[in-house]
């Protein structure tokens, strides 16, 4: 059972994803509300996926994904953002995510991209 | 300002009200609003940074923000609680994320920082200029989206959102 690290700054998101991942089967070894915890639970619990906010306080998630491609070059990180802009997603995929989900999503789609996701890595 | 800041954040806004409720919001009549303004019940700031500054402002009454809450919930919520409060402080998240993709296509790089919710009717808010209003009417009420933007001079990196991040600090 593939575990996963929740990185977002609203309790909501992290509750919305925890529910939605539990249900398909995952495993939720950790939260996060910034990315400088994102990037201190990734080194603490070493999850198998990382889903990954942009718009937080302290450390972007682009921040902290750069810092967790650097600690784990084989980190399989998934950005889930409300961030579309065309740059950014080619920064956060070139940087290293694997794929990139933008808000509001489909609980089915994000459980499709994870099960993709963890199957390749 | 310009109006053509105000639009993406209005089709931003139906956009993301539409797949949340259901129902496509209406667009009420735009109008100016001056840099000091008070506020609904709820309201949601998210700070601008990059090749537009400024600030959007959601209002919202507490009655609408609880139906917006449980419509966006995947477990039963009934009261205006911290997690109702999380879940409109995203809708202000999603809409501005969405925004800013627009302002892109249109020329104009930006990044949002996090939400700051604040609760209380009539309190007066200051925003940098003065900004534009526009009300959508959705089944579940009122919302109010006020937005003070600029054009800057600033140059845009890649290092964007960092910027937008330690501003928000």
């Amino acid at each position: 059972m593939a575990r996963i690290l929740l990185a977002d700054d609203t309790l909501f998101m992290r509750a919305t994803l925890k529910k939605v991942l539990s249900d398909a089967g995952f495993d939720i070894v950790g939260e996060a509300e910034n990315g400088k915890l994102a990037v201190e639970r990734y080194e603490e619990l070493k999850p198998d996926l990382v889903m990954l906010d942009i718009t937080m306080p302290v450390k972007t998630g682009l921040e902290a994904l750069e810092e967790i491609m650097k600690l784990d070059p084989n980190a399989t990180v998934i950005m889930c953002t409300a961030i579309g802009q065309e740059r950014v997603v080619a920064q956060a995929l070139q940087t290293g995510a694997k794929d990139y989900i933008i808000k509001p999503f489909k609980p089915d789609k994000v459980v499709d991209a994870v099960n993709k996701a963890i199957s390749r890595s | 300002m310009k109006v053509e800041f105000i639009n993406p954040f209005v089709v931003a806004g139906i956009d993301v009200l539409k797949t949340i409720i259901g129902s496509k919001p209406q667009q009420g009549q735009l109008a100016v609003r001056s840099a000091t303004f008070t506020t609904q019940q709820l309201s949601i700031v998210i700070g601008i940074t990059g090749g537009i500054e400024g600030q959007v402002v959601y209002g919202l009454s507490l009655v609408t923000a609880t139906k917006i809450a449980a419509a966006m919930s995947l477990v039963p919520t009934m009261a205006f609680d911290e997690f109702a409060s999380s879940a409109i402080s995203e809708l202000g998240n999603m809409i501005s994320g969405h925004a800013t993709t627009l302002l892109s296509e249109a020329g104009y790089d930006s990044a949002i920082t996090p939400p700051a919710l604040i609760r209380g009717a009539d309190i007066e808010i200051s925003t940098a200029t003065p900004g534009l209003v526009v009300p959508l009417y959705t089944d579940f009420g009122k919302i109010e989206i006020n937005v003070a933007l600029e054009e800057s001079d600033k140059e845009i990196g890649s290092d964007l959102h960092s910027k937008a991040t330690a501003s928000f600090q």
